[in-house]
């Protein structure tokens, strides 16, 4: 459930309080970014090999990484999340760990 | 030097001596760049300062873990987040050391299989992508040794290498950088052939979420 953080706006001033999300309560995700040396056949690989994607899925991760210049990989809890930034510097590909809203 | 193909057991290609010697020094360095010795083989997990003492990294306390100066060195173990130092410095604190140490592992099984190969080099199917880490890893230091930033330098590099296998040499470029861009170009290739058939050989299905 989420959690507010901020005071909420006094009674009569919107008709619509605005909450502000504690950091916590936004979704994690691993991103991969581009770059030139990567082949696009082992960024393919290690996505249906690390993550468990079929092969269509991870070659459209890998597209969109080449296309784009970055693609969110993996999204769910932050310690997940670490590991799978690990795993991907691991691999060699350049991740980082990314929040809902950056 | 003939690509990696598919086998009963995994994949095989074709490297004379002089290949093999190339690319297994160049994994030995790039192992070297990670505080790690080839030779202590794929289970050692503390780093080793060579005898000269220039591995300084080895005894560094732990708050000393900082983003690498050696920008290959900052490639292999990039920064895990963008909008905060903190967070960035703390997952390096925690994660550096076992990413070194699963690198150097990789680059370890390479290594001792060049060495103890002929001219067929076989990787057996379930070091398949150990093999494609440690080229990665290879590459990557090359391709910044040889200040590769984009596509467009990747491509410049790849260039040069032809023209180097073609016997030109190029103004403003020194015989190094030659030879560099003809490694990262046969290791991509290499590479590319083994990824070929790992993906020919791997099943298609999977997650779709």
């Amino acid at each position: 459930m989420a959690q507010a953080s901020a005071t909420p706006t006094p009674v009569g001033e919107t008709d619509e309080a605005v909450w502000e999300a504690t950091s916590a309560d936004r979704p994690w995700r691993t991103v991969v970014w581009n770059d030139p040396v990567n082949l696009m056949s082992y960024v393919t690989y290690v996505f249906q090999s690390y993550f468990g994607y079929s092969r269509p899925k991870a070659e459209r991760l890998m597209r969109q990484v080449h296309e784009e210049g970055r693609s969110i990989v993996s999204h769910g809890p932050r310690e997940r999340m670490e590991v799978d930034v690990q795993a991907m510097h691991s691999f060699g590909l350049w991740a980082t760990l990314s929040q809902d809203g950056e | 030097m003939q690509g990696f193909r598919r086998t009963r057991h995994g994949f095989e290609a074709k490297l004379d001596g002089v290949e093999r010697s190339v690319i297994s020094q160049v994994v030995a360095d790039t192992a070297l760049l990670l505080g790690h010795d080839v030779a202590d083989g794929p289970g050692a997990q503390d780093p080793v300062v060579s005898a000269d003492g220039l591995l300084e990294w080895a005894a560094l306390e732990q708050d000393d873990i900082v983003t690498p100066v050696d920008p290959a060195l900052a490639r292999l173990l990039p920064s895990a987040r963008r909008e905060d130092d903190d967070v960035a410095r703390e997952f390096r604190r925690l994660t550096e050391s076992e990413v070194r140490s699963q690198k150097a592992r990789r680059l370890a099984i390479v290594w001792r299989t060049l060495r103890e190969s002929g001219s067929t080099v076989a990787v057996d199917a379930g070091e398949a992508l150990e093999w494609a880490g440690a080229l990665t890893d290879v590459r990557l230091v090359l391709a910044e040794r040889l200040g590769v930033e984009d596509e467009e330098d990747a491509e410049a590099v790849h260039a040069l290498a032809e023209g180097a296998s073609r016997g030109e040499s190029v103004n403003g470029v020194d015989e190094v950088d030659q030879t560099l861009a003809t490694l990262y170009a046969a290791l991509s290739w290499l590479q590319e052939t083994l990824m070929g058939a790992m993906l020919a050989a791997s099943p298609r299905g999977g997650r779709d979420d």
